[in-house]
């Protein structure tokens, strides 16, 4: 791995966000050094595909910008709404652009990736349909489960990151996942 | 729910082996995008004092002050819902402007019903000759409000300063002027200016251009906009701007 630059070994997140309000650049660059990564596989996993760099960046600028609206309980979360809100724009733009003729093409793709190619070929298969099915899923459906399970966010910070009630983020969880299971073969004879 | 479960972990699994590419190094670019200077949100509410010199080149200002609703962008100065650009008397305006859009006649009365915000009055002036309401939103509540006195000769236009530009001003000079302590600012536009609608959709309404004469423009705290057109000098405007309740 080589050598560990010095921010990522002392890094206080109360500290770094409390610097960066008053205006402390070094401060924000911890922040932004330390969220990059969790930020851009949210953006790519939310939709924004090869332009999830540009939907980091553009978060990362507004969220500096609002930074004394945060309320302190989890940068994260907070850092990703502001994500998932651009990455919203971003698809809205696009679909925009292209216009109606390629807009289905547009909206099949909200989930741009490839499964690793190192799974064995039946799981690849069986996760090739998932993430089929996944995109397939209306767009509210596939953030909380986008959110929940790839994430791999809390139920308060899918909340905080999709803007919605806790008491939602539930049920809409457990609605997206009949309506995934729906969709999905019977696992009669996994890889068998 | 035995087979949310599976699902779940199903979903996990694949999470965990999606391959996203590497995210790139955002700390340079976002510290270059921090250290310009700050392109102000599209509501009006930031003060940039930074920005101020870089308008008295074209634009004569007095005492900066305490702002809370106004904007100095470039050649742009905002104050509320007012944008004034810094730019020379094009010269040519058209000669027979249009009317606001949907504009109609009312009575003062029923102008502060339907208004959504509380509606301001200049005592000095007395009656209003004519109330104006224009650009209503779908539930009919006016987005400006214009009391005509003297004949049409001043014109008082109010609107909810929360909303973005609602008139675009070219001017070749304006003058910051203190109202007092309640009024967080206030500009002066001495000479006839071209005076453009831009509607609620943000579309600028070029046939609504006209010249206007000289202006006082201001903002309430509260954020609501205030522009008295037709008096001829600033201490007439002046006490008319402090006689509205």
């Amino acid at each position: 791995m080589g050598v560990v630059k010095g921010a990522a070994i002392d890094f206080d997140e109360a500290d770094a966000v409390a610097r960066a309000r008053g205006g402390d650049l070094d401060a924000y660059e911890l922040l932004v050094a330390h969220f990059t990564a969790p930020a851009h596989r949210a953006a790519a996993l939310l939709g924004a595909g090869a332009d999830a760099d540009d939907v980091v960046q553009e978060a990362f600028v507004k969220a500096y910008r609002r930074l004394a609206q945060y309320r302190g309980d989890s940068f994260r979360a907070w850092l990703l709404a502001i994500v998932a809100n651009e990455a919203r724009n971003l698809i809205r733009s696009r679909r925009r652009r292209t216009g109606l003729l390629a807009r289905a093409a547009v909206r099949a793709d909200p989930l741009p990736l490839e499964p690793d190619p190192a799974d064995t070929a039946a799981a690849s298969e069986r996760r090739r349909f998932l993430v089929a099915q996944l995109r397939a899923l209306d767009s509210r459906d596939r953030e909380v489960l986008v959110c929940r399970y790839l994430l791999e966010l809390s139920e308060a910070e899918t909340a905080t990151t999709l803007g919605l009630p806790r008491g939602t983020v539930k049920s809409r969880t457990a609605r997206a996942l009949t309506r995934l299971r729906d969709r999905m073969p019977m696992r009669e004879a996994p890889g068998a | 729910m035995r087979d949310d479960d599976e699902l779940i972990r199903e979903l996990r699994e694949m999470g965990r082996a999606l391959r996203v590419p590497p995210a790139a190094d955002q700390r340079e670019a976002v510290r270059a995008r921090l250290a310009r200077p700050v392109r102000p949100p599209r509501r009006v509410r930031a003060l940039v004092l930074a920005a101020v010199a870089a308008l008295i080149a074209t634009v004569t200002f007095v005492a900066p002050a305490r702002a809370v609703v106004v904007e100095v962008v470039g050649d742009l100065l905002r104050i509320a819902g007012i944008t004034v650009r810094a730019e020379p008397y094009p010269g040519v305006v058209p000669t027979s402007p249009s009317p606001l859009p949907g504009a109609r006649a009312t009575t003062l009365a029923e102008a502060r019903r339907v208004a959504g915000f509380p509606l301001a009055v200049p005592e000095e002036l007395g009656e209003p000759a004519e109330v104006v309401l224009a650009d209503p939103a779908p539930d009919g509540s006016p987005r400006v409000v214009t009391m005509l006195y003297r004949g049409g000769e001043v014109r008082f236009d109010q609107f909810d300063g929360e909303l973005d530009g609602g008139f675009l001003k070219a001017a070749p000079d304006a003058e910051w002027v203190n109202l007092g302590s309640a009024v967080p600012l206030a500009v002066w536009l001495p000479q006839p200016h071209p005076l453009t609608y831009i509607g609620r959709d943000g579309v600028r309404r070029s046939e609504t251009t006209r010249l206007a004469g000289p202006s006082l423009i201001w903002s309430s705290a509260r954020g609501a906009t205030y522009r008295l057109e037709g008096l001829r000098t600033l201490e007439e405007a002046m006490r008319v701007a402090r006689s509205v309740q």
